[in-house]
């Protein structure tokens, strides 16, 4: 075995642990600006694919793999990546599906790893590709409309854009390590807490946004200019708050309240039904509808089944002993069925917005102040995950702040009798808080939460 | 039955165009404070001493107190606390409730009818930020009631409007405003956009329940689980209250939120009276009630005001905002109004006449913080 194909390998198994970065350069003295972060994946353009680099990478380390889309000759640009020694490529976009079954085997053959990162639709969540991912996202933060103001949604709070409730799905749904590939806005020079919100918004479930940089600062960050390399200090520093702590990753969404959704239907788009619980701040363990059964439900002391069409008797009949075990079941009215996501759509389409957000007052209410894991409290602003084990006995609560301030003064309840609760953030050491009683119940207040904070629970 | 209740069945009771000239004038003070953390509980104590002290007020009483927190807690202008823009802030609540008990009184009740639910007060302000396990134990027994429903209540009190009012002869409201020896209104300093400002009067037209008032109120009975706010009854009259509550007196009259509102709120003080009106105008917003407003700003005029009427304190609030406090409609800040202070006057409620009112520790002119951009 060669060393390149060794170090291939080697790469291979390290794939969940990878912290991947888009790089724009293929010099390798801007190898040197990963250290103190734990970037160790970078996605390289063909402009940028050298055979040098790709061996100074790996002696740090550091994978890379080159960016291969459907223009052009794909398989051609992939054997090419192989010839410069990269460690693999990655297929982002919509390929046609034998070009992409070759190049696959292609990269099978020399040892080299396939990322696909395809619209979402397309995404493959039944465990036979090494990343879960997609080249589609939202670009994490709080809506802005015309003239600066900022969109409130019903609640009263602003609407925070996020790909947290498709995430939440997908999560659900596969094991995999899940990478989000989408780009900042084109042309915006963005100050380095929306990068901090990219991140975390996909950490939160576990998953990795590809770090990319816009152009501007990409440009200053390798010319080495001092406010680049702060705010990649803080990249990284925020980047290894996550990465220390690999057993959050493996957690599920936790929550008493199950949302049956279906990857045809509205589970891989945003804005919909688990982003409207996600907007309310209400932690939902989506249950794909491939999964759907009994013990998927169990626990369950209410469920939500907006489209049921495709449902099999078998899967009705776990439903329906969720409402005979005295929980609730809510259904969509009959008949509705939601159509499958098409071309580049990935938020719900205004017409089934408006149909979803009937349903949703209807179900809005009967939630009411019910505890389904934990209720928190001055968390306009923010969006939390909710993340266990199936019995809920370790909990971790992700706290993702998207305002300009640190909010101050968050409340928990907690709907278990646990111990132990301890609040991690990055650069901040690692803190006990007090659990008191509450109606029987477990609060625990967080007196700030910067851009994130993480509350593990016992 | 109260003097005031007696008054109205005979008749006598101060009516809509009678003036109180003539009756003895309660003092306001008014003191600075530049921060919430600017020695709170000294400022306060020395102002209520300027007043009198709390003691002779409280002392052996149930206190209420209707604090100040329009608008969805959720609804953030500029992603700030709500303390520091349109909520009466808790530092100021927290530090009235540990005078209040210091002074004696026998139990403290913090009411406010919580915007679009009729869930526990306390949830309402922990989205607000507020930690409410300080806020318990600021003084012996405290309690917290929403009003927005009937809340810990059996059944509704009815608080008649003495003459027999304009808009409504009475108001249907939860128990907490009946079974009270000192009412306060524990308000904010800011403009506003429907009663041109919103100090220790307009406050208490937030002691309605949406669930008799409310856009989704019930029929024939109270919807005892509100979502929603209060314009379709209360600000347009484009429906009457649930059927179980007294019904407007002239569904004939003007359908226009500048002229029932300001009616409402002088009505709803005549027969709920104030009997001490607290003005947080540490750190505040010009320009309106609260964000859902275009063209608000922050604002720190540093001021505490308070006085045992509220119409004279609110006059003196007023002008410190900078403006007239007789002014008529279509006047500065009563553009589209009609001026509450003045309507409330007219019901006995007490004097808005400058020339009248004692203020008590700063002067006006010290005070004097134009809100007017």
């Amino acid at each position: 075995m060669g060393e390149t194909m060794l170090v291939a390998l080697l790469l291979l198994a390290g794939i969940p642990d990878w912290a991947p970065a888009r790089w724009a350069s293929a010099d390798p003295q801007s190898l040197e600006l990963l250290e103190g972060t734990p970037v160790n994946c970078l996605l390289l353009e063909p402009a940028s694919w050298s055979a040098e680099f790709a061996a100074r990478a790996a002696a740090r380390g550091v994978a890379t793999l080159g960016v291969v889309r459907p223009a052009g000759n794909p398989l051609e640009a992939a054997r090419r990546a192989v010839r410069h020694g990269l460690g693999g490529v990655v297929l982002e976009g919509e390929f046609d599906p034998g070009l992409a079954e070759g190049i696959r085997r292609l990269l099978a053959a020399e040892k080299r790893v396939a990322v696909e990162l395809p619209p979402r639709r397309l995404m493959r969540l039944n465990g036979s590709v090494p990343v879960v991912g997609t080249c589609q996202g939202l670009w994490a933060g709080i809506q802005v409309v015309e003239g600066g103001a900022v969109k409130a949604r019903p609640t009263g709070g602003p609407w925070i854009d996020t790909n947290s409730g498709f995430l939440r799905f997908v999560k659900a749904a596969t094991d995999a390590p899940i990478w989000l590939g989408h780009l900042p806005p084109a042309k915006t020079v963005l100050p380095v807490e929306r990068y901090l919100h990219a991140i975390s918004d996909a950490a939160m479930l576990g998953a990795r946004w590809i770090v990319a940089l816009d152009e501007d600062f990409s440009r200053r960050l390798l010319a080495r200019e001092e406010r680049a390399l702060a705010d990649w200090r803080r990249i990284g520093a925020h980047l290894a708050f996550y990465q220390q702590h690999q057993e959050w990753r493996a957690l599920k969404p936790f929550s008493r309240l199950a949302v049956v959704e279906d990857a045809a239907g509205t589970g891989l788009l945003s804005r919909g039904i688990l982003d409207m619980f996600g907007g309310r701040n209400i932690p939902v363990r989506p249950v794909p509808v491939a999964a759907l059964s009994a013990a998927a439900l169990k626990g369950a002391r209410m469920a939500v089944a907006v489209d049921a069409t495709a449902l099999t008797e078998a899967q009705r009949e776990a439903l329906q002993a969720v409402a005979r075990a005295g929980g609730t079941l809510l259904t969509g009215p009959p008949g509705w069925k939601f159509s499958p996501p098409k071309g580049d759509q990935i938020t719900l389409g205004s017409g089934e917005l408006e149909r979803i957000t009937d349903v949703w007052q209807g179900i809005n209410s009967v939630v009411g102040r019910g505890n389904f894991g934990a209720r928190l409290f001055n968390v306009s602003g923010l969006l939390s995950s909710l993340l266990g084990d199936a019995e809920g006995g370790r909990i971790v609560l992700h706290l993702v702040n998207y305002t300009d301030y640190a909010v101050e003064s968050v409340t928990v309840h907690l709907a278990g009798a646990y111990q132990r609760a301890r609040l991690y953030a990055p650069e901040r050491p690692p803190r006990d808080l007090e659990l008191y009683p509450v109606e029987g119940r477990r609060a625990v207040d967080i007196d700030r939460v910067g851009i994130c904070a993480v509350l593990v629970i016992d | 039955m109260t003097r005031r209740e007696l008054l109205a069945v005979l008749g006598t009771a101060p009516g809509w165009d009678r003036p109180s000239a003539g009756r003895a004038v309660a003092p306001v003070a008014i003191a600075r404070a530049r921060s919430y953390d600017d020695g709170l509980e000294g400022v306060l104590g020395t102002l209520f001493d300027q007043l009198g002290g709390l003691g002779r007020l409280v002392r052996g009483k149930t206190v209420t107190i209707k604090l100040n927190l329009t608008g969805s807690p959720g609804l953030r202008f500029q992603g700030r606390p709500v303390g520091v823009t349109h909520y009466t802030h808790p530092k100021v609540v927290g530090v009235v409730a540990h005078l209040l008990g210091r002074a004696g009184a026998r139990r403290i009740r913090f009411v406010e009818s919580c915007w679009g639910t009729g869930g526990p007060l306390e949830e309402y302000l922990l989205e607000a930020g507020w930690n409410v396990r300080a806020l318990a134990t600021a003084a012996p027994n405290v309690e917290f009631e929403n009003t927005n429903s009937l809340g810990r209540g059996k059944r509704y009190a009815r608080l008649k409007v003495p003459g027999g009012g304009r808009v409504y002869p009475a108001y249907d409201l939860n128990r907490a405003y009946e079974a009270t020896d000192v009412f306060v209104s524990l308000a904010k300093l800011k403009e506003h956009g429907t009663c041109g400002v919103t100090l220790a009067l307009k406050n208490v037209f937030g002691i309605t329940p949406a669930s008799i008032y409310g856009d989704d109120a019930g029929r024939d009975e109270p919807n005892e689980n509100p979502t929603k706010g209060r314009q379709a009854i209360l600000h347009e009259g484009r429906r009457q209250p649930s059927a179980s509550a007294p019904q407007e007196l002239d569904p004939a009259s003007r359908r226009e939120a500048g002229y029932r509102v300001p009616r409402i709120v002088a009505e709803l003080a005549a027969a709920r009276p104030i009997k001490l009106a607290i003005i947080d105008g540490v750190e505040t917003v010009a320009g309106g009630e609260g964000p859902w407003l275009e063209g608000l700003r922050l604002v720190q005029p540093g001021l505490l005001i308070a006085g045992t009427n509220p119409v004279s304190t609110d006059a003196v609030a007023t002008a410190a905002m900078g403006y007239d406090p007789s002014a008529g409609r279509g006047q500065a800040p009563f553009r589209e109004c009609d001026n509450t202070l003045k309507l409330a006057e007219a019901l006995g409620v007490g004097s808005a006449d400058l020339g009248r009112l004692e203020v008590r520790g700063l002067s006006l002119k010290q005070a004097r913080y134009p809100f007017a951009s």
